[in-house]
């Protein structure tokens, strides 16, 4: 079977603001992600890894390279095969949660049965009983939830997720992060997560995909090799740890040189 | 997606090109109806006509005698209504009680027409610059007792407990805290009070009055004497707009040095 | 930093008592230092009011001044929420237009008031045209600098999802922009009244103008005061429907 995503050597170049010089974000990346996987991208700020995301996805044009979803190239948003899920929700603050929901599969090309769907993906994450609500009145971690859900209800064999957790508390996070490797585990959605946090990156991930600093290249990729569904008692286990540490170790020297850069950067400026 | 920042350059200079072709066409309309003739010249006076009469204008004693009037009225109306808004936004704001109590009332206020109550000024002031001044503080006076509250009740408790834990007097948190952290709202209160006490003493002016600048728009009106009636107006929007720019330079000025 | 000796005054306490001390503060002073020929007290003002509304001419006049402010308004918002989207929807235009919207913004509008009399006439379409102008700016400011905050995550997560252009004008800009004229509306109520007794009181031949002439030179104070009463009440009126309008159609926004 083919993989469901190859990345074929994508860099990534932003021009620069008023004769400053211009930015390389992405540096000749390529990867290649299985169907079924849970892949995360960790690296330090900066390093690219939202920008890879929304290139895979076919929201940016990458510089050079070249991006494939299964066996079609990636010219702009697949809203049938790929359904992002953004740090902050993106209901739209003037309709409720099942109108939001209503209004996405309208989106997608999709009218019948809207109304069994939503709700069954409601359910899944247990927010059935706030379809009615407006976004203004539900905490954040119910609207990350449901953002979760309307990518589910998205129904799309790919999900790309950026930092989608990064706004929520410890607890919820953990709560939401065992409801995705269930998700994963039940439906073999593939699924791409962009993180900070290494405990996250290790809990969740069937590949730890370790960026460097910018220019983004990829560093190294670590295995976990733990089946899905994961509970949350993975952490306790001293596998959990190896792993751990030995991202950080990788880590450590590109969050050090990015700290570097940002005091070289803040020097000439101010020099 | 993404815009190249080159783009943005490359928009200015289009901008800028619009710009200026708005103001030709404008200009290029203005001729082209009264030389035309297309509109009545009561309306709509030849630019020509505008600035023979702007010449006749400026310099004269009537000319002196209106602009002196309304400046001298605006001025000691803006010193009121200055002087009482941050007096009474300073009381009310430090006070969450006050502020809850009063801030309300005066904000309905500040949205009715004020204008409404100017007949009542005539009748007790009488025609002469007093009815305006009063008219003026009192327009003038919300806006910036309106800023001052909002200054100084906002300013995060969080600073002031903190201040209060080092051992902060009361002059001291004043002096550190309240008036740095209400000064960039006073200011801007303070500045659109200007410019609304002196639109309210124009108003005043224009309404009843027997001199000042207002009035002699209203008088140029009354004796059909547009290209007249149009230099006074153009000496007013020109005014205004210089008056805007010094007033926001200032206020930037002033909000930076603290 | 208040201490609470004994059970504290509340502000709504506060705010209701200095009114009525207010008022009381009127009625005395009119009563003992005002001349009667320019001054009058509350009381005679609210018992005259009736006398006032029996004149059919100045029930017509004040009618007639409270249609032109509710014909304005609503012609300052159609229009204004047009041009501003006109301007704002794209970034060349609101670059190109918008600073011309904010110099008019700030000048003082009623010295074009006797050039607008001139060309309109003495009569009701002077003053909607005045208040028209009052209150058209606001809502072109209101809704060109709502157009900017139209969320870009908001706008990729639709073209993720496989919005067309239409569907996202429909789904995301137009409640965004309706939203952003919405907020503006209050403001815009208030300027376009402003406008409209503007040129109602500059008027002395007809309308509310007329009758504050009169009643102040035949020194009726009590009349004087009881139209100006009528006249702001209306206009609180006018202001507090525009706000139920506005939080009847941003229920979505309170948390």
């Amino acid at each position: 079977m083919p993989p469901a995503i190859v990345v074929d050597r994508v860099s990534q170049l932003f021009p620069g603001a008023n004769g400053a010089p211009d930015a390389r974000a992405l540096d000749e990346v390529s990867l290649e992600i299985k169907r079924g996987e849970f892949v995360c991208l960790l690296g330090p700020s900066g390093c690219g890894k939202s920008t890879l995301l929304n290139i895979i996805g076919g929201l940016l044009a990458p510089s050079s390279g070249s991006v494939k979803i299964g066996e079609t190239v990636v010219r702009g948003p697949l809203p049938s095969d790929v359904a992002f899920v953004f740090q902050e929700s993106t209901l739209l603050p003037w309709y409720t949660v099942l109108e939001n929901f209503r209004v996405s599969l309208e989106f997608q090309g999709r009218t019948d049965g809207w109304r069994e769907h939503s709700m069954a993906a409601l359910t899944e994450v247990g927010m059935q009983g706030f379809a009615g609500y407006y976004p203004s009145q539900l905490s954040i971690g119910m609207k990350q939830r449901i953002n979760m859900a309307r990518g589910i209800a998205l129904d799309t064999a790919i999900l790309l997720m950026d930092e989608p957790f990064a706004a929520l508390d410890e607890q919820t996070r953990l709560v939401l992060g065992e409801d995705l490797s269930v998700l994963l585990a039940r439906t073999g959605k593939t699924i791409v997560f962009v993180t900070h946090s290494l405990s996250e990156a290790v809990l969740l991930a069937d590949r730890i995909v370790v960026m460097t600093a910018r220019p983004g290249k990829i560093k190294s990729i670590i295995a976990v090799g733990e089946p899905h569904p994961r509970s949350p008692d993975f952490m306790l286990q001293p596998h959990f740890s190896e792993i751990r540490n030995q991202c950080y170790e990788l880590l450590r020297d590109e969050i050090r040189s990015t700290v570097d850069a940002m005091r070289e950067a803040r020097d000439a400026h101010t020099g | 997606m993404l815009t190249p920042a080159n783009a943005e350059l490359r928009q200015t200079s289009i901008v800028r090109a619009i710009q200026l072709a708005v103001v030709v066409a404008v200009f290029a309309i203005w001729v082209g109806l009264t030389s035309s003739h297309a509109v009545n010249a009561l309306f709509l006076p030849a630019p020509l006509a505008v600035v023979g009469a702007l010449s006749r204008l400026i310099g004269t004693s009537g000319f002196w005698g209106a602009v002196g009037v309304t400046t001298f009225t605006t001025a000691i109306a803006y010193a009121i209504a200055s002087t009482a808004g941050v007096v009474c936004g300073f009381f009310i704001g430090r006070s969450p009680r006050l502020t809850t109590a009063y801030r309300p009332v005066l904000s309905g206020l500040f949205a009715i027409p004020l204008t409404l109550f100017f007949p009542l000024f005539v009748v007790m002031f009488g025609l002469g610059p007093s009815s305006k001044i009063a008219f003026g503080a009192l327009y003038g006076f919300f806006p910036i007792v309106l800023n001052t509250i909002a200054g100084f009740s906002g300013i995060d408790r969080l600073f002031l407990r903190s201040a209060q834990s080092q051992g902060a007097t009361r002059v001291q948190m004043l002096r550190y805290i309240f008036v740095p952290g209400a000064w960039p709202i006073v200011l801007t209160g303070l500045r659109i009070g200007f410019f609304i006490t002196f639109a309210s003493v124009l108003g005043g002016e224009t309404l009843s009055s027997a001199s000042g600048v207002g009035h002699a728009i209203a008088h140029e009106g009354d004796l059909l004497e547009s290209p007249a009636m149009f230099a006074w107006i153009a000496i007013v929007l020109s005014v205004t707009i210089v008056l805007n720019l010094v007033l926001s330079v200032v206020e930037k000025r002033a909000v930076r040095s603290t | 930093m208040q201490s609470v000796a004994r059970r504290p005054l509340s502000a709504t306490a506060i705010r209701w008592w200095t009114i009525a001390g207010l008022i009381a503060l009127w009625e005395v002073a009119a009563r003992l230092f005002g001349d009667p020929s320019f001054v009058a007290p509350p009381s005679r003002v609210l018992l005259g009011l009736p006398g006032l509304f029996a004149d059919p001419k100045v029930a017509a006049a004040i009618g007639m001044a409270g249609l032109e402010m509710v014909i304005a308004f609503m012609l300052a918002v159609i229009v204004g929420a047009i041009v501003g989207v006109a301007i704002g929807i794209t970034m060349l235009g609101r670059r190109s237009f918008f600073p011309f919207v904010l110099l008019m913004w700030g000048l003082p509008q009623v010295v074009v008031l006797p050039l607008v009399i001139l060309i309109f006439g003495l009569g009701p379409v002077s003053r909607v045209a005045f208040g028209f102008t009052h209150g058209v700016l606001p809502v072109i400011v209101t809704t060109v600098t709502g157009m900017r905050s139209v969320s870009p995550l908001l706008l990729s997560s639709a073209r993720s999802m496989g919005a067309s252009q239409a569907q996202i004008l429909r789904h995301i800009i137009f409640p965004t922009m309706v939203a952003t004229v919405f907020t503006g509306l209050r403001l815009a109520m208030s300027l376009t009244l402003l406008g409209v007794v503007l040129a109602e009181l500059f008027v002395s031949s007809n309308g509310i103008g007329n009758y504050t002439q009169i009643f102040a030179e035949t020194f009726h104070p009590d009349k004087l005061y009881g139209l100006i009463l009528v006249l702001a009440v209306t206009a609180v009126i006018l202001n507090e429907l525009v706000g139920l309008v506005e939080k009847r159609f941003s229920r979505w926004k309170e948390g």
